[in-house]
């Protein structure tokens, strides 16, 4: 199930990418499209609550005012406030399926993953609330059928459904809980989502400028062409007999009606528990493999590790025995072993004077001797003098680089691409080993490990350390983001790069031989 | 692709992402109460008789409580479970016997419940048992209802039941 899902997004990915480029891929950052309904929701929210009358007889003219009386102002925000909760439901529960499908929910992810459980209850919570307060037909339906489901709780003594007889049993105080409740949650919500992300770097929580105007756009569209609107009022002396549901938020309530409150909580809590402990079950997925070591000898305690770790699991502590320096540790329980931080490592510089190239941070699976030594010993089994020699540095989560391997062209697959430092190219090139360096990996904007191309697109463009350095011709080197659905442009992209490579073979002498520090 | 054809599929791309959304949230209608049907609600909050009687405390025992806790007797505080039956036209639509909630079992007892009924004119019989120490139902109530589509008929209790 979870490749077919893994295929599906990577398709519609790929189609979003297309109209609107991997930076607007509302695909790529559907946790920051949920945070931007979440405000669209809350301000609106704000409007709504100074005209809303909190009594029964208040509740459904004051919002039927809302929405005739101000259409133009009023009646768009309630639209907004109701679409905008149905699209957080939407992108929520999307946010939940491509996370299980790429994979990114156990290992130290597990602390989102699991925090993300308690959210989506919050979040219909919060829905439901909102649907009580229009006291209209689909609100009696929701407020008799939740209230004969909490009552089915050992907890609770005297029947809430009690309050729902008929329309003498009701009270105004009632409409005022409501409205404490419809804040509360909310709040509780957003308390929540901030946990959520509390472990993730950078955590993006704001969508793309141009997704969030073309998504408020496309909002006040529907809003204009299809206003949210009540059903006829409650009347609590007749059953409510047909209702328009909202199926995004209440689709358990005809459970709770057909199958009994008892089902529906075991169904509910059961696929809770589920979620909850999915990072620990038993999965055909590899073993991750062992974590990043710190070597102190050669960290001299320059953070970049640490500011490019996308899972915070590097600190920093008082080196070992260099007095006055620091020096990296890693949080094993956070390390997801990516090897962004020996891609960032200036030690990780193969033109050091060392007799053996050793670096200050290093995943055991791929030490970058062994990525050097791997690199040296594919490029030189190519063919010299014919097709422009390539060295394609791939990533295990992107196209597969593996099948690309020719006479002219050399690849090594990884867990990241960014685990390359940017000093490799450079060698690479100077040393004669290649004519062209191409690096490829995941979407842009959608790595396995959030932001390995990210860095290294900063990297290449001097934005971030380590640089790859001035002297790099840059037509010699290309990065594609193509991910694991682009394997066949990717192929394409390597055989267009050494035609070109061809048409325009590269000056003699790429660069002046100089002492090349490292870092 | 050209600026003006990639906003187009932009365009499209929301429509398809808005219009299930807009249509979700309020279709297909869902038919919660079939048309012939209407409701009818039990609801009783009633406090059971205690169980047991008092007994008078000895004079070893009553001297030396202090003041405040000087009681000619000590009485239980258990109360009897609520024992209700609801028959419809002769067939025993609910019977159950809900124990006084509290760790003492001295709270008031609650029962709710909501059938669905068809409408027309019915025969109700409720029946009450709340005390422990009697045999039978010591509440009785009887009455011919008619029912109207939908209508919602409360029976609740009130020192005797009464329907709304």
């Amino acid at each position: 199930m979870k490749s077919l899902l893994k295929k599906g997004f990577n398709q519609v990915d790929s189609l979003f990418s297309l109209a609107f480029t991997p930076a607007w891929n509302p695909m790529y950052q559907l946790g920051a499209m949920s945070f931007f309904y979440f405000w669209i929701v809350a301000i609106t929210g704000v409007y709504l609550f100074i005209f809303f009358e909190t009594s029964i007889s208040g509740a459904y003219s004051s919002i039927e005012q809302i929405t005739f009386g101000q259409w133009y102002l009023g009646g768009v925000m309630r639209s907004f406030h109701r679409y905008a909760s149905a699209a957080m439901g939407i992108t929520v529960t999307l946010h939940l399926l491509r996370e299980f499908s790429m994979d990114r929910y156990s290992g130290p992810r597990w602390f989102s993953w699991v925090s993300g459980v308690p959210l989506l209850w919050l979040l219909f919570a919060s829905a439901i609330g909102g649907y009580w307060l229009v006291w209209d037909q689909q609100a009696q339906y929701i407020a008799i059928l939740t209230a004969e489901w909490f009552d089915w709780l050992p907890i609770m003594v005297d029947p809430m459904a009690s309050n729902f007889l008929n329309e003498s049993a009701l009270s105004d105080r009632f409409f005022s809980l409501l409205v404490f409740l419809h804040i509360g949650i909310p709040l509780a919500l957003l308390l929540g989502m901030f946990i959520h992300i509390k472990r993730v770097t950078g955590a993006r929580t704001n969508p793309a400028k141009g997704l969030a105007a073309g998504t408020l756009l496309a909002m006040l569209a529907i809003s204009l062409w299809r206003p949210a609107l009540s059903q006829a009022p409650a009347n609590l002396d007749f059953a409510v007999t047909e209702v328009g549901l909202d199926w995004i938020f209440l689709n358990p309530y005809p459970l709770i009606n057909s199958w009994g409150p008892g089902q529906t909580w075991g169904l509910l809590v059961g696929l809770s528990t589920f979620l909850s402990v999915l990072p620990w079950l038993p999965s055909r997925r590899e073993k991750q493999t062992p974590v990043a070591v710190v070597d102190p000898d050669n960290c001299n305690g320059c953070g970049w590790c640490l500011a490019d770790c996308p899972f915070e699991a590097v600190t920093m502590k008082e080196h070992d025995f260099k007095k006055g320096h620091q020096q990296s540790v890693v949080d094993p329980d956070l390390c997801v072993s990516c090897g962004i931080c020996a891609g960032a490592c200036p030690s990780s510089s193969p033109f050091r004077h060392v007799e053996e190239l050793t670096t200050g941070i290093s995943i055991p699976g791929m030490h970058i001797k062994e990525l050097l030594s791997l690199t040296e010993t594919k490029l030189r089994e190519l063919e010299v003098g014919g097709a422009p020699r390539i060295m394609l540095y791939g990533c295990d989560h992107g196209s597969v680089v593996g099948g690309m391997e020719s006479d002219s062209v050399a690849s090594i697959s990884m867990p990241c691409s960014a685990l390359v430092p940017p000093a490799f190219v450079d060698y690479v090139l100077r040393q004669n080993l290649a004519e062209g360096v191409m690096i490829s990996g995941c979407c842009e904007g959608d790595c396995f490990y959030r932001l390995g191309n990210t860095w290294m697109d900063q990297r290449f463009s001097m934005e971030r350390m380590p640089v790859l350095r001035t002297r790099v011709p840059r037509e010699l080197v290309r990065m594609r983001w193509l991910g694991a659905q682009g394997t066949k442009e990717q192929q394409r992209e390597v055989t267009a790069f050494q035609q070109d490579l061809s048409a325009n073979p590269p000056g003699g002498g790429l660069i002046d031989l100089q002492e090349v520090g490292h870092g | 692709m050209v600026d003006v054809r990639r906003y187009l599929a932009q365009a499209l791309l929301y429509v398809l992402f808005f219009l299930p959304i807009v249509w979700l949230t309020h279709l297909p209608v869902h038919r919660h109460l079939d048309e012939g049907m209407a409701e009818l609600k039990i609801a009783v909050r009633h406090a059971g008789a205690i169980v047991g009687a008092c007994t008078p405390v000895t004079a070893g025992v009553y001297t030396p409580l202090p003041g405040d806790k000087k009681r000619p007797e000590i009485c239980p505080r258990k109360r009897s479970p609520l024992q209700l039956e609801l028959i419809m036209d002769g067939e025993t639509l609910y019977r159950a016997t809900v124990v006084a909630p509290g760790l003492h079992h001295d709270g008031v007892a609650s029962i709710y419940r909501r059938f669905t009924v068809p409408v027309g004119s019915h025969h109700l019989q409720l029946r009450m048992n709340d005390d422990a120490a009697v045999e039978g139902y010591a509440w009785v109530f009887e009455q011919k209802v008619d029912l109207k589509p939908a209508q919602v008929m409360v029976a609740s209790f009130k020192e005797g039941f009464r329907l709304q």
